[in-house]
């Protein structure tokens, strides 16, 4: 029968899936495309210029970067040790009965958007950074670190979710040989459990990255949106106490409705976009090529 | 004694990380509460916005949010069925279905702000809708197609193989499998990805803040060109921006509070469901 | 008559309101293999899992009883399990080593219990493996990973790691089910050997296993929905036994 080798559902499932993929595709084209009247204005000097006027045709993204990455990198180093340790202990020492209750309470405040924090930054946080850096005289509480901060509770329940998941993908044979032995329960997370869940633990930081590297409004309400920061020297704290621009807050922002129509000034914002776009892609992709590796090791 | 001096460092350190990791988020969901339950209540729901948000309520940003996902949900729930379907069926042998996985795994972790650029391009200036609820479903719809698709896969594949072996034994090819054994048996995983999905769309500013949604004067969109809709989450951030109104300062922390509650609602409902997967996958 | 390595009294684990084990009470004479022979899911692995309080480990279950080990009772408060696991040794059903070196499996007892000063590891490292008919194989290769090892030598090194550590005891779950026939008998020509420096408790469910190397065999079996110690002796006397239903339903299917 004819019939059988295309039926409507196996139509329909190649043609949606097809539908997925060219929108993916398409994306990426079109951010390239779009984007190249500024790679062949600037060339590699788009990342590595640090000065940004429009109106004078100058598009160097340099800050930008800087920007995104520091506040990802605050981010990383407040909620990557506390996740990691909370997932511990949430894995190897919280008692059965609890770990599911504690499980979901963190798998909900995930969930919390984006926007919401960015109120609490506004309301809380960014007061709240003032007064602790008084004795350097900042100019407001918006600032890198203030992102940064705000940044690290945002991707906590990332961090900790993926963490325990990585855990919990040792076989319990393992610990069982382990404690078997005579180690304790202490010994066991340190010697058999942790060495055997890095892969999955390096992800759960990796991906939790990709969500820092990404995040707009939170950032955009409190990171004082100030073009043109680019530090003396990329080691000093000094940039951090001062707001700066992202990636991801200069797209979000005014400039984007003004660019398009000059396809320079579009170009650049695009370029900005695809920067945004070729770091989320590259963080995203170790982050699951770890996963997979730590999961190959289970069972 | 130094051994049990490790046992016990240890568990002291991740408790200490654990409880400030709870704590921490146990004090935001608090100070939202405090702050938005004063503005709370029936009116607040149904009426409108009056006074640049100073006032009224947010009777047509829930409506908006709901038309955003409403759309959304029915641009996901083909494509992700499709998809799920190829790497669950068609293409299970396929070299092709590594690849699809990744793109999945990638998708996710693109930055929302770009879909809002795509949609920009292409819905606002390409097809010239302007600003349109259309847009802003479709784009929200494409941002949780990993989420939904992810949660149907994971379900197809733990279907029991029984089902499906007697199902080809009876004589039934493929798609007659799909039709009456497979799809009907993991609806459920559709549906908690659908509301997962949706729960993060629900919260997303980024994507539909230059193609879909303004922050006063729509109300139920009439046709796809140029008709916004009102949002709640664009309401909140275009009011945290302006320096503050104090009698504005009860209505913002109510709407998140609305907000809060919409996506707490649809993540509570999947979660058992959701769970259940994620602890039977897991040996141990 | 020697003191008994382990005393059992009156021990009853229960699952929720399912009784795994139910009033069970033997002893356990020092030296020679002790084997625990029954039909399948009868609770044998759990009572094994008791001797050393490995049982506690799993969440859901409880433990009502005594157990004493050479005269201590392992249940009070303020026992430490890991330091009766020290004591005593257990070999899985399914060898599980870790993902390290040959040499690093075999040490990895000794290397975190710190009671054989470092200077002595190779030498523990060589005669554990020798106990465990397994120098010879691997004494090129100690570097190399263990999961490259076959599944019979990877049991012989879960021995080897058990004996570095040098134990008083020995329990062994089901250490040959997973194993070929020549891996199987390999291992059973160690016990036989190793008998007369430890003592062993053996979980098997192959009546031809337990006749060869056995001294004493507990009959357990379900009865009533519940594991029962249902007949104990010497191997011989509780196989030519005719009163108990269950041993002889279970003697005619092996």
């Amino acid at each position: 029968m004819l019939r059988r080798r295309w039926s409507a559902t196996k139509v329909a499932s190649y043609v949606f899936t097809l539908v997925a993929l060219a929108a993916a595709v398409g994306m990426v084209a079109l951010f390239v495309i779009q984007s190249l009247p500024v790679w062949r204005h600037e060339g590699s000097g788009f990342v590595t210029g640090t000065e940004w006027f429009y109106r004078d045709g100058k598009f160097g993204a340099a800050p930008m970067i800087y920007g995104t990455v520091a506040v990802a990198a605050i981010a990383l180093l407040l909620a990557a040790p506390l996740g990691m340790g909370a997932a511990v202990f949430i894995s190897e020492f919280l008692p059965r009965q609890f770990r599911l209750l504690v499980k979901g309470s963190i798998e909900l405040l995930a969930g919390i958007p984006s926007v919401v924090y960015g109120l609490l930054g506004i309301l809380l946080l960014r007061d709240w950074v003032y007064e602790a850096l008084e004795a350097y005289e900042p100019l407001s509480g918006d600032t890198l670190l203030t992102a940064g901060i705000l940044l690290a509770v945002m991707i906590l329940p990332t961090v900790v979710t993926l963490a325990d998941d990585a855990l919990r993908g040792v076989p319990s044979t393992q610990r069982l040989a382990s404690r078997a032995l005579g180690l304790n329960a202490g010994e066991c997370v340190l010697f058999t459990v942790l060495p055997q869940a890095l892969p999955g633990m390096l992800a759960a930081i990796l991906l939790a990255t990709g969500r820092a590297l990404g995040e707009t409004i939170a950032v955009f309400l409190i990171v004082g949106r100030q073009d043109n920061q680019w530090p003396e020297s990329l080691l000093s704290l000094k940039p951090l106490i001062e707001a700066g621009q992202t990636l991801t807050t200069k797209l979000g922002g005014s400039e984007t409705n003004i660019a398009y129509g000059e396809p320079l000034h579009w170009g650049a914002m695009v370029g900005l976009g695809l920067l945004l776009l070729a770091l989320a892609v590259v963080v995203t992709i170790l982050g699951v090529w770890l996963q997979r590796i730590s999961s190959r090791h289970a069972t | 004694m130094r051994r049990k001096l490790i046992h016990h460092l240890l568990r002291l350190v991740t408790a200490l990380c654990a409880v400030c990791a709870c704590s921490v988020l146990a004090i935001i969901v608090w100070a939202i509460w405090v702050r938005g339950w004063p503005a709370i209540s029936w009116q607040f729901f149904t009426e409108q916005i009056r006074l640049v948000g100073a006032a009224g309520g947010i009777f047509y940003n829930l409506i908006g949010t709901g038309i955003l996902l409403l759309t959304a949900l029915a641009v996901s729930a083909p494509l992700a069925t499709g998809i799920a379907l190829m790497h669950g069926v068609y293409w299970q042998h396929s070299r092709h279905r590594d690849k699809l996985t990744v793109v999945l795994y990638v998708l996710n972790g693109v930055p929302s702000i770009l879909f809002g650029i795509f949609g920009m391009i292409v819905f606002v200036q390409w097809l010239g809708w302007g600003k349109s609820w259309l847009s802003g479903g479709m784009l929200l719809g494409f941002m949780i197609l990993p989420t939904v698709t992810v949660a149907l896969m994971e379900r197809i594949a733990s279907l029991p193989r029984q089902y499906v072996e007697a199902a080809a034994a009876l004589g039934l090819t493929q798609s007659q499998t799909v039709r009456s054994v497979i799809l009907p048996q993991s609806v459920s995983g559709l549906i908690t990805g659908s509301l997962l999905g949706l729960a993060r769309a629900a919260g997303e500013t980024a994507p539909i803040m230059f193609t879909a949604t303004i922050f006063a004067g729509a109300t139920i969109p009439g046709g796809i060109k140029e008709n916004p809709v009102l949002s709640l989450p664009y309401h909140i951030f275009i009011l945290a921006q302006d320096s503050f109104d104090p009698s504005v300062g009860s209505k913002v922390w109510g709407t998140a509070l609305s907000l809060l509650a919409v996506v707490f609602i649809l993540n509570l409902i999947a979660l058992p469901a959701r769970l259940k997967i994620h602890e039977e996958a897991r040996p141990g | 008559m020697s003191a008994p390595v382990f005393q059992i009294s009156n021990l009853t684990v229960t699952a929720g309101p399912r009784k795994l084990l139910s009033g069970v009470s033997f002893d356990i004479p020092p030296g020679g293999v002790f084997g625990l022979i029954g039909p399948s899911g009868a609770g044998k692995s759990t009572l094994l899992k008791c001797l050393n309080r490995l049982i506690v480990l799993t969440p859901g279950l409880r433990v009502s009883g005594q157990i004493r080990f050479q005269g201590s009772e392992i249940y009070a408060s303020g026992v430490n399990g890991d330091d009766l696991r020290t004591r005593i040794g257990m070999l899985f059903q399914q060898p599980v080593v870790f993902p390290k070196s040959i040499l690093a499996n075999v040490l990895f007892g000794v290397r975190h219990l710190g009671r054989i000063p470092s200077a002595e590891w190779p030498t523990v490292a060589e005669e554990a493996l020798r106990s465990a008919a397994l120098w010879d194989e691997v004494k090129d290769r100690l570097k190399q990973p263990a999961g490259r090892l076959s599944t019979g030598q990877q049991q012989r090194l879960c021995l080897a790691r058990t004996l570095a550590s040098r134990p008083e005891v020995i329990l062994m779950d089901e250490p040959t089910s997973a194993l070929d026939p020549r891996s199987t008998e390999a291992i059973e020509e160690l016990i036989l050997r190793l008998k007369t420096k430890h003592s062993i408790v053996l979980v098997t469910h192959n009546l031809r296993q337990a006749r060869k190397v056995c001294d004493r065999v507990a009959f357990v079996a379900a009865r009533e929905e519940s594991g029962q110690l249902l007949a104990c002796g010497t191997c011989a006397e509780v196989l030519a036994r005719g009163d108990v239903p269950e041993l002889t339903a279970y003697a005619a299917e092996m």
